[in-house]
């Protein structure tokens, strides 16, 4: 299952409940506009993010609860309990389709049919309110697509036929397919032809015309006038499948071996009835839940009728028809007790014999039967849906309810986990600690080697745990990544620029607060790159570059370590004009825009208060742009890399810690006190001989591996004028530290061990106390305070 | 293009898209007794379909195609 499938399926989860929710508040206050409101735009939400997926069933479904929403919410049609009935089924069939897909259903096909009825349920209760107001009720019929004939089974020579009623005794399930495309089902890029002649199964097929053929002249060849119908011995799951995508154009009906025995067909020539006899078997048993089935017997044939009300009435045995009809209609109502209705059936059959028009009968059905459910519904002759509206989905809220795999915690409370966790780390630092003491202490060498072991265990469930809540901690950066597209589109149109941008790694993964403080850099350096970087297309084109710019923002993960990396093939930087431009503003003096160096020069964007471009614009040029970006990225404990070349292109490289929870540090000794400082800045540690430090001027050096190295010593950076000390043999202890891709040397007292802390920021008064990156506690219960090189000695 | 005409034949080849069923229209109203060569076809949009159903013509060849010769006869064979 893809990440947005799950998304998806987890959001929709949500929906679901709160539309329930709402329904059921409704129910209470139909009035209320804003639950209304809220209610539509679930609905709504859901059903366009159903349209990403290929679910068709669920779309179909959703899109009529918000058409039917639509119409409630402005105010033409009363919220009611029916309502609320119809759409709570609608979402347990989506709930339903839901589980069957996390059950990993790849399809939802077979529920096409069950789908196309509960939309029609749904849009018929806008028909409903439709027809009062035009007082029609042939009109609103038209609102559910094309009216389904008849099967024509006569068309079929009797040989054939006998032959499907041979191969239906012997058990064979034939269907009969009525396809008839949408009139505009070109323009929405269908090929029906293609579609019935990939049918599986198809034992006939024929091609017609909904209508007869216009003279050519009249014709429009992309006005769809076409009808297949075919005959498949494929199954039924196969059929919904395969005609999933428009089941509302589609009839499929079993051939029964009644339907296709020629002596019943004899019986009753009449065009239809021997397919509206398929169909009621049909729909009967598809229809109808268990239980009540003499009435649900009687439905299906007052269905029968409606659908036998809806054949054309231009034929010859009309009347016989019309009789028919209403002897069976009778029959029904005596059968209920309902005797007192007859004289009116008896009127309608008169009038309608009279006018040569079933219509009469239709109205007295209509009229008439508002007790029974399918009075309720409209004279369309489709058999499923005739008997489907208010019959339940099958599934109610007391079915066994699903197992969410996917739970949305607060944050707070994920963070309370993580800093629990972070406190065993600490406690269990502890026992090595304890350890010690039962040898030294207590003289108990055993006691002190089960302590060693117990640590062992418990260090190692410490660790996974600790793993366990980074996972949970992590976030694909495409949560970041994907305000770029637009945000690149409006600034390039904005500046008149053409730009393509290509984002690759989105998936890769790091900490919620490292991915956080990355919106921000990122937005910097892009809106940096859009406006100093790529060029006008004119002068892209005088360049010889492809007009297009291009600009690639590419996330990978390195041994640790997230790397972000933005590169564009625009003019690049001039360190020429960088220098000047630095020179200008005062950030270097005469002597240093002689001696630094290109690649010195580059990194001077990042420099308070630098900007290169010569106007401020809204974009970029205030001079806040590249120092607060390596801010930001430096306070997650992050670097940035700047490459680029004249006329080429510019690279920006982010590299970001995967996690800020658990810091690495060193422990040093300084005026006998303890400090940390955080492991990735500690290139290496080395002891020097006091005699091999020189003195330049006021500054100490050394000559490490043939390179000057300025040393500093940590008691001087911390204001404190003790010398530092040395050891037995007289040497210094350095710390070998990177600030800003230079080396320094930081002289202490001794080193001690490296250990994994929680770092906790300094809060409230010694917040603004720069040089500390922060505070942990120590297994043995005291505080270390974590040094922050880069602070301390740019602050001096 | 799948559709080529000569003189008063129009022969199919290929598949026959539905951009093919305006010219085709245009052609058979000029061509009411053309005749059809559809040998090479291995399908036609259904647009294209009704334009032939609706200009009920000759067929001198039907479809090498089995399974589309069977659903033309069906389609385009009179009475």
């Amino acid at each position: 299952m893809t990440p947005i499938l799950q998304q998806f399926m987890t959001e929709s989860r949500d929906f679901l409940q709160s539309i329930g929710e709402n329904l059921l508040k409704l129910e209470k206050a139909p009035q209320d506009a804003d639950l209304m409101s809220d209610l539509f735009r679930s609905v709504h939400t859901l059903k366009g993010n159903s349209g990403l997926f290929d679910f068709p069933e669920m779309s179909r479904v959703l899109h009529a609860a918000e058409d039917l929403m639509s119409v409630v919410r402005d105010g033409q049609l009363s919220f009611d309990r029916r309502l609320a009935d119809r759409l709570l089924e609608a979402m347990d069939f989506v709930s339903l389709l839901l589980d069957e897909l996390q059950g990993g259903a790849s399809s939802s096909a077979e529920h096409a049919q069950a789908s196309v009825r509960l939309a029609a349920s749904l849009r018929e209760l806008i028909v409903v309110r439709d027809a009062t107001q035009q007082g029609s009720a042939e009109a609103a019929s038209g609102h559910g697509g094309t009216a389904k004939p008849g099967v024509p089974l006569d068309r079929v020579p009797d040989a054939l036929r006998a032959s499907w009623g041979e191969a239906a005794r012997a058990g064979a399930a034939l269907h009969w397919i009525v396809y008839t495309p949408a009139s505009d089902c070109f323009f929405k890029g269908e090929d029906p032809f293609h579609q019935v002649r990939q049918t599986p199964g198809i034992v006939w097929q024929s091609a017609s015309a909904v209508e007869s053929w216009p003279p050519l002249a009249e014709l429009d060849p992309y006005h769809c006038v076409l009808r297949f119908d075919l005959v498949t011995a494929a199954p039924r799951t196969a059929l919904d499948e395969h005609y999933r995508y428009v089941p509302e154009q589609v009839a499929i009906v079993p051939l029964t071996l009644e339907a296709l025995n020629p002596e019943h067909r004899a019986a009753a020539p009449a065009d239809g009835v021997a397919a509206v006899r398929a169909t009621t078997v049909g729909s009967a048993s598809q229809a109808t839940p268990a239980g009540g089935v003499a009435a649900s017997c009687v439905d299906a044939i007052l269905a029968a009728q409606i659908v036998a009300l809806g054949l054309p009435d231009a034929v010859a045995w009309l009347p016989g028809r019309l009789k028919a009809i209403a002897a069976t209609l009778a029959a029904c109502h005596r059968s209920r007790g309902q005797e007192d209705v007859l004289p009116a059936l008896d009127a309608a059959l008169a009038l309608a014999l009279a006018s040569s028009s079933s219509q009469p009968l239709k109205e007295w059905l209509a009229a008439e039967g508002n007790s029974s459910p399918i009075a309720s519904i409209s004279p369309a002759p489709e058999a499923a849906s005739t008997t489907g509206g208010d019959v339940p989905f099958g599934r109610r809220s007391d079915d066994a309810l699903p197992a969410t795999a996917v739970l949305k915690v607060d944050q707070e409370k994920v963070d309370r986990l993580m800093n629990l966790i972070g406190e065993m780390v600490v406690a269990k630092n502890g026992l090595p600690f304890l350890a010690a003491r039962a040898e030294t202490v207590y003289g108990v060498r055993e006691l002190s080697r089960e302590i060693k072991t117990q640590y062992a265990v418990i260090n190692r469930i410490a660790e996974e745990m600790q793993d366990a809540i980074m996972q949970v901690r992590m976030m694909p950066v495409s949560s970041v990544f994907q305000r770029f597209p637009r945000l690149v589109r409006d600034i390039s149109r904005k500046l008149g620029k053409e730009v393509l941008l290509t984002l690759e790694g989105e998936e890769t993964e790091a900490d919620k607060n490292i991915i956080e403080a990355l919106a921000e850099p990122l937005i910097h350096i892009v809106r940096n790159s859009l406006d100093h970087g790529i060029e006008t297309p004119e002068a892209r084109r005088a360049a010889g570059k492809a007009v297009e710019g291009r600009l690639v923002i590419r996330a990978s993960q390195d041994s640790g370590r997230v790397l972000i990396d933005i590169s564009d093939d625009g003019k690049g930087i001039d360190p020429a004009v960088i220098k000047r431009k630095a020179y200008e503003k005062g950030i270097i003096d005469e002597a240093a825009l002689e001696r630094i160096g290109d690649q010195e020069a580059i990194n001077l964007v990042f420099a308070a208060g630098f900007s290169t471009a010569d106007t401020v614009s809204d974009l970029s040029g205030r001079g806040v742009g590249m120092d607060v970006v390596r801010n930001a990225v430096e306070r997650v404990n992050g670097s940035v890399a700047l490459t680029s070349d004249v006329g080429k292109g510019t690279r920006l490289r982010l590299s970001l810690p995967l996690s800020m929870a658990v810091t690495n540090v060193m422990v040093i000794e300084s005026n006998k006190q303890i400090f940390g400082v955080p492991m990735d800045m500690v290139l290496e540690t080395v002891r020097i001989p006091r005699s091999a430090i020189r003195s330049i001027k006021n500054r100490q050096t050394i000559v490490l591996r043939n390179r000057v190295l300025p040393l500093r010593s940590l008691n001087e950076l911390l204001a404190d004028d003790l010398p530092q000390v040395s050891n037995e043999l007289d040497e210094m202890a350095t710390l070998v530290v990177q600030i800003h891709g230079e080396s320094l040397g930081i002289v202490v007292d001794d080193f001690r061990e490296v250990v994994d802390i929680i770092l906790k920021p300094l809060g409230g008064i010694l917040n603004a106390l720069p040089g500390y990156s922060g505070s942990a506690l120590l297994g043995d219960g005291s505080v270390l305070m974590v040094l922050n090189p880069k602070e301390l000695v740019t602050w001096q | 293009m799948a559709v080529t005409y000569a003189g008063n034949e129009a022969h199919f080849g290929g598949i026959v898209g539905v951009e093919d069923a305006e010219a085709l229209l245009a052609w058979l109203s000029e061509h009411p007794q053309a005749t059809l060569d559809l040998a090479d076809c291995t399908h036609i949009h259904a647009a294209d379909l009704q334009v032939l159903m609706a200009a009920a013509l000759t067929v001198a060849e039907w479809p090498h195609d089995a399974a589309l010769a069977v659903w033309l006869k069906s389609a385009l064979s009179r009475g």
